[in-house]
């Protein structure tokens, strides 16, 4: 019962009540009474306008007249008046389908955009005197304790002080690959634990956590308008006092000098106000940025708001920085020199010695070896490497200040700089040369990048010149920036952004912010970063996924297109039938399309915007 | 004092702009920001939550039927 009275209250149950009433007002009046058609009209018209001629009051009493409830309301009333029944009911029926359409398109775009906000859990089970309690977790204080149990998502940025787990962390970071946290670990909200129980130490409150923090950004997109949108308003501004202004002129004028009577002019003045009406367009453009935004949204693309749409859809230039953003960000190896040894040995050699070092090269050089020989002691040498001792001999692995300090012979070795030494019994047996490994879909990012007329790429990093040749030459990128402190790197992103019409650099935030604030289109990837990087910056990526630029791209200009199509097609359109109108040809059947039947079709439009473009770059 | 509510059953992105500007013409009210996509409202006032509150709603009911400001 309540589900019915519920259904009754809906717009669709208006809409097709009132459709009842409408045909069978039409079939009377063909057939049996005008006075029964017309009564059937009046239901019919409440039904579907009830609630527009009730804000049409509304709007009125606050002085604002042009409100399009108060233009649709003028224009049926004055139709029913002037005896044209049908057109005063199909103006209200047509006006309320396109109103459902409207609050339809609507909600999926806020849909769309909540799914995305769904990471971060509103509860905390925190442990207060060695007991668990469950409690809102926006109550937690700073250094509080809570409990995590596999499945659950961390509530609160924090750092493991028990336990082990991997975590799901792909909803913030896009990483596929589950990560392994330990005592020591931190911890962004958002993340799923997945195996394992933790215990953490919160280091933020919750509204400052990662998942917030992102909120608060795509909560905050749209404060800032874009071109589009904002011609839009001004337009709208001018557009529907002059339409108003030219009504009076053609319902009044036309009878005072005789040339038709007051009846006709009063209705091709009211099929005028019809047409005239600006929603279709005042609608449809910003719908189509929220689709936009939505859209990119679902994609770990967060867009600031709608004015970056047409600088991104533009981008002539595109600035990186290296490590982290090209680069992995993690080690390995490149190439293996050998001394009188093979390599496997050499390798088996150095994974040994490491198997007790947690530094990064350790990690890199132990996963690069299955046979680990048993050590009988190790002694790490910070900022050098390690002297490992076996049951044969001594080994140690480390850097060059390392092999001069156990005096190892080096003369006459070509080995490239920052490599790491590998010496048997002080006698130099090999070297593993260790970098940062490339994005796998780096060079085919790039190369779209390219395709979508990117006229300009280069790098701009603080590494050596010979790492940064060698990651330009993998990618593909025109030119280099190295050994760049931050600001030199600002100065050269600033002779670039200066040289062409749009210039995006992307970065991870790491030492990078003014560069991402100075850009056209500053991309700061790897969402949950920095602070300071999300503020300056224009996009976030929650990915590390370099293959987003180019999507990024395609979803701006697929979203420009789609609004500049809706300005046109709505303008175009509506201009055209207002001549028809002005000329006599136009009636409301008309006009009732050039109204609503062009916001319909424009917000139609506008939710393909949602939809992300298929990945196809020619 | 900055506060946040939720606001629903706003029809239009034109029409949240108007409410917004009427908003911050409330006496009391600095500013008045309404996120039409978000639903959410932000305003900056000097006055209590409660008295805030109270004029917000006026003004939301006043404009529209069925608009509703939740804290």
């Amino acid at each position: 019962m309540t589900k019915l009275l519920h259904f009754l209250k809906s717009d669709l149950a208006r809409i097709i009540l009132a459709l009842i009433f409408f045909i069978s007002a039409l079939i009377l009046e063909q057939t049996v009474s005008k006075v029964g058609a017309l009564a059937m009209y009046i239901v019919a018209l409440l039904l579907s306008g009830g609630r527009v001629f009730v804000d049409a009051v509304r709007g009125i009493l606050r002085r604002d007249l042009l409100d399009e409830k108060f233009l649709m309301s003028i224009a049926s009333v004055g139709a029913m008046i002037v005896g044209e029944w049908r057109e005063g009911v199909a103006v209200m029926l047509f006006f309320l389908v396109g109103e459902t359409f409207e609050h339809y398109a609507v909600r999926r775009s806020r849909a769309s955009i909540r799914s995305l906000m769904d990471i971060c859990p509103d509860e905390a089970c925190v442990v207060v005197d060695g007991v668990e309690q469950t409690v809102d977790a926006e109550d937690v204080e700073v250094d509080s304790v809570i409990v995590i149990r596999p499945g659950e998502r961390v509530p609160i940025d924090s750092v493991v002080i028990s336990g082990n787990a991997d975590v799901d962390t792909s909803s913030m970071t896009g990483e596929s690959l589950p990560v392994s946290v330990s005592p020591g670990s931190e911890l962004f909200s958002g993340y799923i634990v997945m195996n394992g129980m933790l215990k953490a130490r919160t280091v933020r409150l919750s509204d400052e956590s990662a998942a917030a923090r992102i909120l608060s950004l795509v909560e905050n997109a749209n404060e800032s308008k874009s071109k589009e949108e904002s011609f839009i308003t001004s337009f709208s501004k001018y557009y529907t006092p002059a339409v108003v202004i030219i009504a009076l002129l053609v319902a009044i004028l036309p009878p005072v000098f005789g040339l038709k009577n007051l009846e006709d002019s009063v209705y091709t003045a009211l099929t005028f106000l019809v047409i005239s009406c600006p929603c279709a367009l005042v609608i449809s453009v910003p719908m189509a940025f929220f689709g936009g935004i939505g859209g990119a949204a679902s994609r770990g693309i967060l867009f600031k708001g709608g004015n970056v749409f047409s600088k991104v859809a533009t981008v002539e230039s595109v600035a990186f920085d290296k490590t982290g953003t090209i680069t992995n960000g993690k080690f390995e190896i490149s190439r293996v020199i050998c001394y009188g040894i093979s390599e496997v040995e050499l390798l088996s050699l150095a994974a040994s010695a490491e198997q007790a070092s947690n530094h990064p090269v350790a990690e890199c050089l132990r996963s690069a070896s299955n046979d680990i020989l048993p050590i009988t002691s190790a002694s790490e040498i910070a900022g050098r490497g390690v002297v490992a001792k076996f049951d044969d001999c001594e080994c140690a692995v480390g850097n060059l200040s390392l092999m001069h300090e156990l005096s190892v012979n080096m003369n006459g070795l070509n080995i490239p700089d920052g490599s790491v030494y590998v010496a048997k019994d002080g006698v130099l047996v090999g070297a593993v040369v260790i970098s940062d490994s490339v994005k796998s879909e780096a060079a085919g990012s790039v190369d779209s990048l390219r395709r979508l007329g990117v006229k300009r790429t280069c790098i701009l990093s603080g590494d050596r010149e010979d790492n940064v040749k060698r990651v330009s030459a993998a990618v593909n990128i025109d030119e280099i920036g190295f050994q760049l402190t931050p600001e030199e790197k600002y100065n050269k992103l600033e002779e670039i952004v200066l040289s062409s019409k749009s210039t995006m650099y992307v970065g991870d935030g790491i030492n990078d912010s003014p560069s991402l604030a100075r850009a056209d289109v500053g991309v700061a990837m790897g969402g949950v970063g920095q602070d300071s990087a999300i503020e300056a910056a224009d996009v976030v990526i929650m990915t590390d996924s370099l293959s987003k630029l180019p999507e990024m791209i395609l979803i701006a200009r697929k979203t420009i297109n789609i609004s500049w199509q809706n300005i046109i097609f709505a303008l175009g359109v509506k201009g055209l039938i207002l001549i028809l109108g002005l000329l006599g040809f136009a009636n409301m059947w008309l006009a009732v399309f050039a109204d609503v039947g062009v916001a319909v079709l424009a917000i139609l439009n506008s939710m393909r915007a949602l939809i992300a473009p298929k990945n196809k770059i020619t | 004092m900055k506060i946040k509510y939720t606001i629903t059953g706003l029809d239009c992105p034109n029409c949240a702009a108007k409410l917004a500007g009427q908003m911050s013409n409330i006496n009391g009210i600095e500013s008045a920001k309404i996120n039409f996509l978000t639903e959410k409202l932000t305003v900056e006032t000097e006055l209590d939550e409660q008295q805030a509150y109270k004029l917000l709603s006026a003004a939301a009911t006043a404009f529209e039927k069925g608009i509703k400001i939740e804290k």
